[in-house]
Formats: structure tokens, C-alpha cells, sequence
């Protein structure tokens, strides 16, 4: 009887097990979509960029287009140029005569040497007919694995050494007629050639050294540390003092809650074109009333100066921002237990003591929360600026200075460096603010 | 006395506020519809003369027409692509029991605070290799990475509300957990998740950075990118920015008083309850 139940329990036992488990497996089945997604289009990306940032990358130069550990050989470029050297050598051999001739032969011998060599390199050999085949076809190599072959040091020098020396002494030769094209074309393409070698553009970190040196890259970030924290600043005094407003209940409450989201709905490109607009010096109406108004001495100060572009920025964010810090405290007001106000009243608090004592250490985690989403999208500017300055008027932002570095010079291996940089600000920031939230939530208790 | 003289201070500080956030929409709608020649030569608070010339030329000079066709399309696929996924994963992280839930949730909290651009690059060079530069789906796959992160988070805080005993009962009633899920489940939470597609919408429709780099032919180009890139030969059509401007902004607008108590919690719930 005993060990029935036992075995009737143990059973049971074993059903949950095997019912947790397979909801667990379902758990996991439900999340995966949403984590692979995440993981490969926002993680992963970090990461990738961090790899970028090791290296001297250019969209717009032929060998730094892509990352290179080591020496490598464009196979695509190398193969459609060579058949076309080796034959205009050979028919230039047979074309010219005495001195030139005997140039010539030491340019082809040195040319089958290195060949040689290359072809012999173990990648380059295994690709080679793969490769040929599709040049044969005038089709690009669009596999990048097939595309290039690791060579060693030794013959990528070597190769730049030689092919830069025919060049040279094809090019020195002054004949006339008879093989004169053929040398040329020779010439010409050995640069070719030359090219379809790829030195490693590995710099470690270089990149980082070298915005540790530079000045345009500190006065961004220090732009963007002063922006943020004024902006910040100033947005959760007001926001503090529009939500204790809207904790009261007057008439209109729901207009005024419904207008102050407008604000927040709009794109910011198109808030900042507005103000843009607004601010102009020669036609923008808020410019000419201040003007007019003796607030600013000249309507042109907002967007033509360094401390009227500064001033316009930390207006502009705020006047876009305030509304949704705003909203973040009223919802931690209105958690808030009104019978504490009633009861610090009927013990004489006098209305301000209500506010640092009640109101503000019980809106702390709030204001902690919406603080950190405000900073971090504070320091991650980039539409605002690069609408309103373009980054001009010494307001260059870090992420305007990486946009520009990626996408104006194509130096996608600083401009990674720039983005990894702003990562990690982000990151410091939200570890701090969280460490604070922590120490706040667990001092309390 | 004193109380009244407050009270008058008090609508006299909401007035102001009101009127610094509603007038630069007031003059946008007004310089759209000025000739350009008003625009540049004075500050009339109404125009002397309306026209609708600004608007005409927004769509036919340019192809504004596609661009907010292209706008509505990323945005409204964004949308469904991370509240399908979004609602599915927050279902099992408010409802089942697994292991490296803290873990997921983590993960998910931590993309939501990552800076677009530390990604961009790596983005952009995969788009250009893999041809989706100029594209719908160039925008929408980084788009549905950072939305998913917001739709999950709120998706869960909403369906963790729903009582627990409700899709019990739809169980002993034989229903299988598909069945639980869809037809319990997804209706009672459709206000919040209808509110996160709300919030994803916007963001996407408001997206700058990956829309500047990744789609930049008229063809796919979104309309934040058309409106910054607004220029004419000499000065900037200001009649045409503010007319392009009132078109975009003015459904935004509607939206926003229409569903502005759900954005407000769906803005909020996180913040205050996490």
C-alpha cells in the first residue's frame, strides 16, 4: 500500500516534471522569433562594430573596402588583368629589338617569377580555376570567401616590389611604333596587378589613439555631455512643475494633457525644420519678436552664432521633451497616496515642506527612470542637430561627428570607432543611473 | 482674494505654456497656405491672400505622394511584424515558467537603451551586400530589432494584468493553449497591445538616422528624410516645408487626440510600475 502511493507519487512527480518542461520548452520556442531578432539586428551589430573600429575601413578605397587580417589577393582583380599582361608581354618580346628587347625579357621573366610564386600559394591555387571561370564570363566574384586569397608577407611584397618595377622600367622605355602598345598596356595594367595585393588594414587600436588626439572628437563629446545636461536639466524642473499642475483638477485638464503630447508625436526632423523656420534670422517670425522685443540684440543670433545654435539646440529639445517628462511624473503623482498630504496637513506641513518631504522622495524612482530615458536619448542627439546646424556653429554632436565620418569621408573604420565610443557612454550612463535606482530601492527597505 | 488671484496665475501659466506649443503649429498651417511672396516680405499673423499653391507644389514638383506612401508602408509592417512576434514572446515571459527568464528580460531592457548608431554601421554594410539598400525591408528589419524591445516590455506589463484563473478556466474547458491564448488571451489585451502598436507606429514613423543612410533614393525615401532635405536653388521653400510639414503632422495630431489617454499609459506603465 505504502509503496503504492510512493510509486503513484513518484509518478506524479514525474508528469510535472515533464510538464514544466515542456512548457518550458514552449516558453522558449514562443521567445526565440523575438531573441534572434534582437540578437542579430541589435546585439550582434555592437559587437561588429567594435570590429570595424580595429581597423582602417573605407567605402570609397579599393583594398580597405572590407576587413584584412592578413596579406591578401583580390582573385577578380588579379585574373582580369593577367592574361592580358602576360599576353601584351609576350607580343611586345616578339615585336622589339636590341636594348628594348632585352628589357623586355627581364620585365617577362620577372613577371613569370612572380606569378609563379603567387599561383603557387596554396589559396590562390585551390581558387584559381573557380575564379578564372567566372571572370571568363565577365561576371563579378560576389562571394567574398571566393573572392580572396590569403597569400603570405613575404610574396605580397615581393609582388608589390616586382610589379611596381615593371611598371617602372616598361614605362622608362621611348620606342616608337611596333610593340609601343603593347608595352604600354603591359605597364598600365601591372599597376593593376600591384593593386589586387591587400595589405592587412588591421590598426588595433589605432583609431582610438587617434581621437584621444583629436580635438574635433572632444569638442563633440563635451557638446554632447553640455547639451545633454542642461537639456535634462531644465526639462525635469519644468516637467516637475507642468505635472504638479496637471495633478490638479481644473477645467480643461484634457485639452491641455491632449496638447502637450503633440509635441512628443511629431518627427523630430520635422520639429526642427519648424523651429529652423521660426528662428531664422531674415524670416522667422519668433527671431523677429524677440528682436523686436529687445530679448536678443539680433534676429540672425539663433542660428548664426556658436551660443545661439547651443541656445536653439537646448530650446528646441526641451520645448519636444518636456510634454513626455511631464506625463512620466504626473502617472508617479497620481500613484502617490493623497491621504499623506491630508494627513502632513492636519499636522501644520506647510505646503512646500509637503513637496520635499511627501511629493519628491516618493517620486524618486520615477524621476530616476524617466531620467535615464531622457539622458540616454539626450545623448544620442543626432536628428535635431543635423537638421537645425548640420553640425556647424561649433554644435557638432558625437553622433552628427560619426554620421559625417562614416557617410561624408566614408571612414567606416573611425566612424565605428566614434559609434563604439557613444556605446560606451551609454552604457556608464544606464549602469550608474541603475546602481542609483538600486541603492534607492533597497536602502528603502 | 488670495486664493482667486492664484487661481488667474495659475490659467495664466497654462496659457502661455499652451500657446508656446501650439503656436509653431499655428504658423506652419499659416505659411502653407501664404503665397511665397508673403512669406518672405512679412509677419502677417493671417494672410492677406490664401492659396493652395505650396501644397500643389509638394505634390507635384516632388514625389511626396511616395514618400508617405513609403513612410506608411515601413511603419505599418514594423508594426505588425513586432506586435505579432512581441505579443507571442511577451505572452511566455508574463505566463510561463522557464529558465533565463531574468536573463531575456535583461537582454531586452539593455537593447532598449542602445544607441542606434553603435549599430549603423555594421547595418548599413550588410544592407549594402545584401542589395536591401532602397528597399522596404532595409528599414524595417532594424526598425522590428529596436521596436521589439518596447513591444515586449509593454506587452508584458499588460498581459501579466490579466487574471491567471480566466485561461485555467478556458483550459478545463478543453480549450488547448492555442485556443487559450487566442481566444482569451489576445482579446482582453487587445487595448494594450493596440496601444503598443500605437507607440511602435510612431517611433518607426519617426525614424531619421537608419531611413538617412540606408534608403536614400526618392523611391523608398521616407518622409522625415524628404522634409530635412527640403532645399531650393537659392533659399529654402519655406511655404513647401509647411505644407509638407501640416500633411504629415496633422494625422499625428488626430491620432494623438484620439488615443491620447492609451499612449499616455502605454508611455507611463513602464516607468512607474518597472
Amino acid at each position: 500500500m505504502k509503496a503504492e502511493l510512493e510509486v503513484k507519487n513518484e509518478v506524479k512527480y514525474k508528469n510535472k516534471k515533464k510538464n514544466t518542461l515542456s512548457e518550458q520548452r514552449r516558453a522558449y520556442l514562443m521567445i526565440a522569433p523575438s531573441i534572434i531578432i534582437i540578437v542579430v539586428v541589435a546585439l550582434y551589430p555592437v559587437f561588429k562594430s567594435f570590429w570595424y573600429s580595429l581597423f582602417d575601413l573605407r567605402l570609397n578605397h579599393p583594398t580597405k573596402d572590407s576587413t584584412h587580417l592578413n596579406y591578401k589577393i583580390d582573385l577578380e582583380r588579379y585574373f582580369n588583368n593577367y592574361d592580358l599582361v602576360s599576353g601584351a608581354l609576350k607580343r611586345a618580346v616578339s615585336e622589339t629589338t636590341g636594348e628594348t628587347k632585352d628589357k623586355v625579357m627581364e620585365a617577362n621573366k620577372k613577371f613569370l617569377d612572380i606569378s609563379n610564386t603567387i599561383l603557387s600559394e596554396k589559396e590562390v591555387a585551390s581558387k584559381e580555376k573557380k575564379v578564372r571561370e567566372i571572370v571568363f564570363k565577365f561576371q563579378p566574384v560576389e562571394n567574398d570567401k571566393l573572392k580572396f586569397a590569403k597569400i603570405s608577407k613575404s610574396t605580397a611584397e615581393n609582388a608589390i616590389q616586382t610589379y611596381s618595377d615593371i611598371m617602372n622600367s616598361l614605362s622608362s622605355l621611348t620606342i616608337e611604333g611596333d610593340g609601343k602598345k603593347d608595352i604600354e598596356k603591359a605597364a598600365g595594367l601591372s599597376e593593376e596587378l600591384r593593386d589586387s595585393i591587400i595589405k592587412p588594414n588591421f590598426v588595433g587600436f589605432g583609431n582610438y589613439k587617434y581621437y584621444a588626439k583629436d580635438k574635433s572628437f572632444w569638442s563633440s563629446l563635451g557638446n554632447t555631455f553640455y547639451f545633454t545636461l542642461i537639456s535634462v536639466a531644465i526639462e525635469l524642473t519644468l516637467g516637475i512643475l507642468v505635472a504638479m499642475i496637471m495633478n490638479k483638477t481644473f477645467k480643461g485638464r484634457g485639452v491641455v494633457r491632449a496638447a502637450i503630447l503633440i509635441p512628443w508625436a511629431i518627427p523630430t526632423v520635422v520639429s526642427a525644420k519648424m523651429w529652423k523656420f521660426l528662428l531664422d534670422g531674415q524670416f522667422g517670425i519668433v527671431a523677429h519678436l524677440l528682436q523686436k522685443f529687445h530679448l536678443v540684440n539680433d534676429a540672425g543670433w539663433f542660428l548664426s552664432t556658436h551660443s545661439g545654435a547651443a541656445f536653439s539646440i537646448i530650446s528646441i529639445d526641451v520645448w519636444k521633451t518636456t510634454p513626455y517628462m511631464a506625463l512620466m511624473l504626473l502617472a508617479g503623482l497620481q500613484s502617490i497616496d493623497t491621504t499623506l498630504y491630508e494627513a502632513s496637513a492636519v499636522d501644520g506641513a506647510t505646503k512646500p515642506q509637503q513637496f520635499f518631504k511627501i511629493t519628491l522622495p516618493l517620486l524618486k524612482p520615477t524621476i530616476l527612470v524617466s531620467l535615464l530615458f531622457r539622458t540616454l536619448d539626450a545623448f544620442r542627439m543626432f536628428d535635431l542637430v543635423f537638421v537645425l546646424t548640420g553640425g556647424g556653429k561649433g554644435t557638432e554632436t558625437i553622433s552628427t561627428y560619426a554620421y559625417k565620418t562614416m557617410f561624408a569621408q566614408m571612414e567606416f573604420g573611425r566612424g565605428s570607432t566614434l559609434s563604439v565610443i557613444v556605446f560606451i557612454c551609454v552604457a556608464l550612463i544606464s549602469i550608474a543611473y541603475i546602481k542609483i535606482l538600486d541603492t534607492d530601492i533597497t536602502g528603502k527597505r | 482674494m488670495e486664493n482667486k488671484k492664484s487661481q488667474i496665475g495659475f490659467y495664466i501659466f497654462i496659457a502661455i505654456y499652451l500657446i508656446i506649443i501650439i503656436f509653431p503649429f499655428y504658423w506652419e498651417i499659416v505659411t502653407s497656405i501664404k503665397t511665397p511672396d508673403e512669406i518672405f516680405s512679412s509677419f502677417r499673423f493671417w494672410p492677406k491672400q490664401i492659396t493652395a499653391d505650396s501644397y500643389v507644389r509638394v505634390f507635384t514638383q516632388r514625389p511626396f505622394g511616395i514618400f508617405l506612401k513609403n513612410s506608411f508602408v515601413i511603419a505599418a509592417l514594423t508594426t505588425l511584424v513586432a506586435i505579432v512576434f512581441g505579443s507571442i514572446a511577451a505572452y511566455a515571459i508574463a505566463r510561463l515558467k522557464f529558465k533565463g527568464k531574468s536573463i531575456v528580460l535583461g537582454l531586452v531592457l539593455a537593447v532598449s537603451m542602445f544607441p542606434q548608431i553603435a549599430t549603423l554601421s555594421p547595418i548599413y554594410m550588410f544592407m549594402r551586400k545584401a542589395g536591401l539598400r532602397d528597399t522596404y525591408a532595409g528599414l524595417i528589419i532594424p526598425y522590428t530589432a529596436f521596436a521589439l524591445p518596447l513591444a515586449i516590455w509593454n506587452l508584458t506589463t499588460f498581459f501579466k494584468e490579466i487574471p491567471f484563473e480566466l485561461e485555467e478556466a478556458a483550459k478545463i474547458d478543453g480549450a488547448s493553449p492555442f485556443q487559450a491564448f487566442s481566444k482569451v488571451i489576445l482579446p482582453l489585451t487587445a487595448p494594450g497591445t493596440f496601444t503598443t502598436a500605437i507607440l511602435v507606429f510612431i517611433g518607426a514613423w519617426n525614424e531619421y538616422l537608419f531611413a538617412l543612410t540606408i534608403n536614400t533614393k526618392d523611391i523608398r525615401k521616407t518622409v522625415p528624410v524628404a522634409i530635412s532635405m527640403f532645399e531650393g536653388q537659392y533659399t529654402i521653400p519655406w511655404g513647401e516645408v509647411a505644407a509638407a510639414t501640416v500633411v504629415v503632422t496633422v494625422p499625428l495630431i488626430i491620432m494623438v487626440l484620439i488615443f491620447q489617454k492609451r499612449i499616455v499609459s502605454g508611455l507611463t506603465s513602464g516607468a512607474v510600475k518597472g
